[in-house]
Formats: structure tokens, C-alpha cells, sequence
């Protein structure tokens, strides 16, 4: 078995949940605060990746970069590197979805031919969501990217969404 | 009118009309006018002898101000840094000096003392880099005693932060050394770019109590390196070295790194070099060879020495045994006068007093005892050969009289003597040696002298 790591980002607005969202996927070790320190924080998740007849392990590493604006210079460097990257807007929120294209250019500035999945999260506060699909659909194929409804607090789609990115940066 | 001007005190008890009496009412007034004041004097006075008692009483002074004397200093060290600073420097500083330069000196001395004490090759060892590098044993010793220990080298990629190989010397310890390496290289983008921008320069170092990560970096990839303890001079530039090897080794995988790093699986070993490495460097390569050649000297002057010893060696068994001869109870001797000396040192036995036969009817001699003369004692001025003959061709007995030793001139041949010498075994020695080395106080008697055929 074929054992690879890749480099991956989570992009977002503030309090999107991109936090919430790798908390529920990975092995974390570093505390949450290192994202308002420094701006960053390493997490890890492996995964098994079918491809053709074999099986590769694929290690994630997942970049949570800080959303606030404080880091915005930072982010250039944390960003270099990386393969791919999981978008993530709010459903509540409908200025966090405009940023998203943003978001994919500045990754592709410095990583051409990254890949995307795009993450609308916060779907389990269905009251509240003020974004229609239509709308979410346009921006993930303006990215290029496919997308999911997640929620991290309960956990929908969210392993889903991380494999489906495995499998497009194993192809 | 208030309360105290109506003082209770100050009304007629007793109901009599006022100002019949003089005193009474004088004596009232002053207390309406002044009683007030009085009191507040004599509050203030109370309150003024306790204050007195206080100042004067020292433990009272102090359960006064101790309170608040810790935050009356915190609020002047909050206002005024600098100030306290300057105030208490002085002091403190020059406490604190003293403090710490006694603390070096005793663990220089105790260092200095231990290894002069010791033997150890270990402690021969540093005395002799000590000598070499122009500083003391103690100096030597406690760098020697500085604890370092590699305790885990990582080799990260540059750009992705991944973890391209990882050495550790307890590898089930670190399960998220691929985590550590990507927040590693967060860190170090972080520090390029909060205090770096613009400027050449990267994070080296980062330190967190004994223990330190040393940082070098090549053009993709970068070395971490967690050790214990102060590194030795030269490990950075061995450091250095290993990242720049791998760089060149892997320089295509690395440039286009695709998160497989199996191809180089053989760098573990480079790495884990840096672990057998983290011993203090030995010497600089100028002191390697000073002491390459004093060790050199050293052994050409033992096998100078050893040869030259058993060259002596076989010198002296070659020759001949020097001639032992027993200790006679005679004291006198005779040299049987010949042309040429015989060969072999003898002595002939000299005459000995003899009881006549038994008396017979006829006459005989009065039996008579013949005066022995006393031995010729000379000195040795000189350490010289002992030979068999009086000839410098003659073999040598093997032996060397020492300067300053006595002997017993036996005879005179030309310009040789035969002695003898009695060492503290019980034999005696007897040979040949040039006069000119034998000093006597009086003249040599004549009847040890053999004449020779003059010109």
C-alpha cells in the first residue's frame, strides 16, 4: 500500500465553522488557540484511498487557517504548499458565500491546479439559513468545485466531504 | 442652636436663677463657648500620644506599613520602571554579581580540584586538550560536563511542511512527529513574516527551557533538530552539512514533492549520524595535527630509547664477566714483577707467618712475625671501564667503576693500575684502569710500582 501525505487548507470567513468542522474529522493535538495566536493550526486525519486495484493511505495534513482579517498577510505563506483546499461558507450567512471565490483565487495564485470541495455549513440550523442552493451551486462551479451540505455539529456529510477531497488529490 | 451648643451640662440643674453666682456661670459660659474645642483637643491629644507610642514602637510601625508596603512598591515599579530600577541596581545588581560570580568560582574550583585528582584516561585526556586549547582542566571540564543529547532530528519538506524523514531516540515517543512538523514550519512562516519581511534571515532556533529545536534550512527542505543541553561547536555546521547532502541527493523529488517520501527512506541513515555526532567536537584540525605530532615524538623518542637500550643490553652481555675473586684473609699482596701482564688477574698469596716445627734438639730461629704493609687506597676520578689488562685494547670487564668510588691499588703498570673492589656483596673485583683516574693522597709506594722498559 501506497502511503502519501498532501498538504491541505481550510478557507473561510470568520466563525464559518472551519474550526468546528476539522474538529470533527481529525486528530487534533495542537489546542484551538494557536489560530488566534499565530494564525494557523496543524491537524492530521488519514484516510484510504481506493485508486484502481490498490489502496492508498493518504495522510491529510489540514491547514485551519485563522479568518480574521489580522491574518490576512500571513495567509500567503501558510497557503504555499498546499494541494487543495475545503472552502467553507455559512448557510446563515450569505456574505460569507461571496468570499468564496476570493478564497480560491488566492490559493490558486500560489498553488495552480489546487482542488476545491466546498463545504456549506451550519445546515442543520434549517430556520435560519438564508442561502439557496441555486446560489451555493453557481459558486462551487464557478471554483470548480463539488459541494456538500455539512453541519459539524452533527456531523453530516463531513467525512464525506474530506474523502471526496482525498480522491480528487489522489487522481 | 445645635446639639452641642445645648449641651445638658451647660443648663441650671437645679432650677435656681443664672448669673447669681459668679464663678458658676463664668465657668458655664467657658464651657459653652469652649467646651467643644476642648474635647477635640483632648481627642487630638489621645489620639496623638497613640500615634507617638506607635512611631516609637517598632513592631507597631511595622504591622502598620507591612500591609501596605508591598503594594505601595508594586504601584512605584507599575509608575516609575526605570526609576525603581536605577534606585535599586545598586544593590541588587551588584548582589546579584556577586551572587552568581561565587557560584562559577566554587564550581570552577570543585571541577579544577576533581580533575586534578583524577587519573582517568578520561581526565588525561581533557588536561591534555586543555594544554592544547590554552585554557584550564576546569574550563575543559565543565564544558565537558555540559549535558547534550540529540534527542530527535526531523527533515522537513520546506514548502508543504510535511515530514520527509524522521529519526528519534525513542520512535513509539513520537507518534505525531508528522503534526510537530507541519506547526514547525507554521511557526517559521509565522516568524519570516511578523518579523522577517524584508529582511534575509530565518528563524534558528527556538529554545523552551533546557531543551532547544535547532533550525537549518537548504533550498526545499529543512532540518529540526530537539536536543538537550548547549551544542557543541561544529554541530551546527555538521547540520548544515546533512541537509545540504540530502538536498543535493533528492534535489528532484524535493523540487516537485508529491507527499511520497519513501525514495528517501535512505536519509535515516545521515540523520541518525547527527545523534552519534552530538558528543562534544574533538579538536580543530591544526590542533589534530600538533597533536599527532607530539604523539609521534613521543613514539620515535620510546623506539629511540628502546633500541638504544637494547643495543647497551647486548653490549654488556657480549662482554666479558668481570672476574670475581674471594675475599682472602690476608691484607697484603704481592704483584709478581713480568715484562708483559698476564693475561688473567691474579693475586699471588702473600707470605704468612708460620710457627717454626717442633722444637728439636738442634737450634732453630726465634720464630718471628713480618710487618704486612698497609693497602694502597685510592679514588676514583672518574667513571671508567674496568679491563682485564692494563691496555686500552684489553677487554672490558663489563663493569664501570663510578666516580668517587675507593679502590685498592693493587700495582702499577705504566699508566694503568690494577685495583680492586669490594661492593657490598661479599666478592671482590679486580681489573685494570687508567691511572689518571685513580687520585691517592700520598705517593704510590714503590713496591707496587713495576718498572718498564724506558726510552
Amino acid at each position: 500500500m501506497r502511503t502519501i501525505s498532501k498538504k491541505i487548507c481550510l478557507l473561510g470567513d470568520f466563525a464559518v465553522g472551519k474550526t468546528s468542522l476539522t474538529r470533527r474529522f481529525v486528530y487534533d493535538l495542537f489546542s484551538d488557540k494557536y489560530i488566534s495566536t499565530i494564525g494557523v493550526r496543524v491537524s492530521r486525519k488519514t484516510v484510504a484511498i481506493p485508486v484502481g486495484g490498490d489502496v492508498v493511505e493518504l495522510t491529510i495534513m489540514l491547514w485551519d487557517l485563522g479568518g480574521s482579517e489580522e491574518f490576512n498577510l500571513m495567509r500567503a505563506s501558510y497557503l504555499r504548499g498546499a494541494v487543495g483546499a475545503v472552502l467553507v461558507c455559512d448557510l446563515t450567512r450569505p456574505g460569507t458565500l461571496d468570499m468564496i471565490r476570493t478564497y480560491a483565487d488566492e490559493l490558486l495564485s500560489v498553488s495552480p491546479g489546487a482542488h476545491f470541495v466546498l463545504a456549506a455549513n451550519k445546515c442543520d440550523l434549517i430556520d435560519h439559513q438564508r442561502l439557496a442552493q441555486e446560489h451555493v451551486e453557481s459558486t462551487a462551479a464557478d471554483v470548480n468545485a463539488p459541494y456538500y451540505y455539512t453541519s459539524a455539529k452533527t456531523g453530516d456529510e463531513v467525512e464525506t466531504l474530506f474523502r471526496h477531497l482525498g480522491r480528487l488529490l489522489i487522481a | 442652636m445645635t446639639g452641642d451648643s445645648c449641651h445638658p451640662s451647660s443648663t441650671d440643674a437645679s432650677g435656681s436663677p443664672q448669673g447669681l453666682q459668679a464663678e458658676p456661670p463664668l465657668e458655664d459660659l467657658r464651657d459653652i463657648l469652649f467646651g467643644r474645642y476642648r474635647r477635640q483637643i483632648a481627642e487630638l491629644e489621645a489620639e496623638l500620644d497613640d500615634l507617638e507610642r506607635r512611631v516609637t514602637d517598632q513592631d507597631a510601625l511595622v504591622a502598620i506599613i507591612a500591609p501596605v508596603l508591598g503594594d505601595a512598591i508594586r504601584r512605584k515599579i507599575r509608575d516609575a520602571r526605570d526609576e525603581m530600577i536605577e534606585a535599586l541596581y545598586p544593590v541588587i545588581g551588584q548582589a546579584v554579581v556577586r551572587a552568581v560570580s561565587e557560584a562559577i568560582r566554587d564550581l570552577v574550583r570543585t571541577m579544577d580540584a576533581r580533575v586534578r585528582t583524577s587519573f582517568s584516561p578520561r581526565a588525561l585526556w581533557w588536561r591534555l586538550r586543555a594544554r592544547l586549547g590554552g585554557v584550564s582542566d576546569a574550563e575543559i571540564a565543565i564544558r565537558e560536563a555540559l549535558p547534550f543529547e540529540v534527542i530527535e532530528v526531523f527533515l522537513i519538506h520546506r514548502e508543504t511542511g510535511l515530514l520527509l524523514q524522521h529519526v528519534s531516540r525513542e520512535p513509539e515517543a513520537s507518534p505525531d512527529s508528522d503534526l510537530i512538523s507541519g506547526m514547525l514550519t507554521a511557526i517559521r512562516d509565522f516568524a519570516q513574516d511578523t518579523f522577517g519581511r524584508g529582511e534575509e534571515g530565518e528563524l534558528d532556533e527556538i529554545q523552551y527551557g533546557e531543551r532547544c529545536i535547532l533550525l537549518e534550512a537548504a533550498r526545499h527542505a529543512y532540518l529540526a533538530v530537539v536536543v538537550d543541553g548547549v551544542e557543541p561547536p561544529g554541530f551546527r555546521a555538521e547540520m548544515r552539512e546533512r541537509v545540504v547532502e540530502v538536498e543535493h541527493a533528492y534535489e528532484g523529488v524535493l523540487r516537485h514533492y508529491d507527499g511520497d517520501a519513501t525514495s528517501l527512506a535512505p536519509v535515516e541513515g545521515s540523520l541518525r549520524s547527527l545523534m552519534t555526532v552530538a558528543a562534544p567536537r574533538e579538536l580543530s584540525r591544526a590542533q589534530k595535527l600538533v597533536l599527532a605530532g607530539a604523539v609521534g615524538f613521543v613514539v620515535v623518542c620510546v623506539a629511540g630509547a628502546g633500541l638504544a637500550g637494547g643495543w647497551a643490553w647486548r653490549t654488556v652481555r657480549s662482554t666479558p664477566t668481570p672476574v670475581l675473586v674471594a675475599i682472602e684473609p690476608t691484607s697484603t699482596s704481592t704483584v709478581t714483577p713480568s715484562p708483559m701482564p698476564s693475561a688473567t688477574a691474579t693475586i699471588a698469596p702473600s707470605p704468612t707467618p708460620t710457627l717454626p716445627p717442633s722444637p728439636t734438639n738442634t737450634p732453630s730461629p726465634t720464630p718471628t712475625f713480618t710487618p704486612t704493609p698497609s693497602p694502597v687506597i685510592g679514588l676514583m676520578t672518574g667513571s671508567v671501564w674496568l679491563h682485564e689488562g692494563p691496555s686500552p685494547e684489553s677487554p672490558r670487564l663489563g663493569m664501570i667503576l663510578q666516580r668517587g668510588q675507593a679502590v685498592e691499588i693493587l700495582a702499577v703498570l705504566g699508566d694503568w693500575c690494577r685495583v680492586r673492589w669490594a661492593p657490598e656483596t661479599q666478592v671482590q673485583i679486580v681489573g685494570w684502569v687508567p691511572l689518571e683516574w685513580v687520585g691517592t693522597t700520598e705517593a704510590i709506594p714503590s713496591r707496587i710500582i713495576t718498572p718498564t722498559a724506558g726510552p
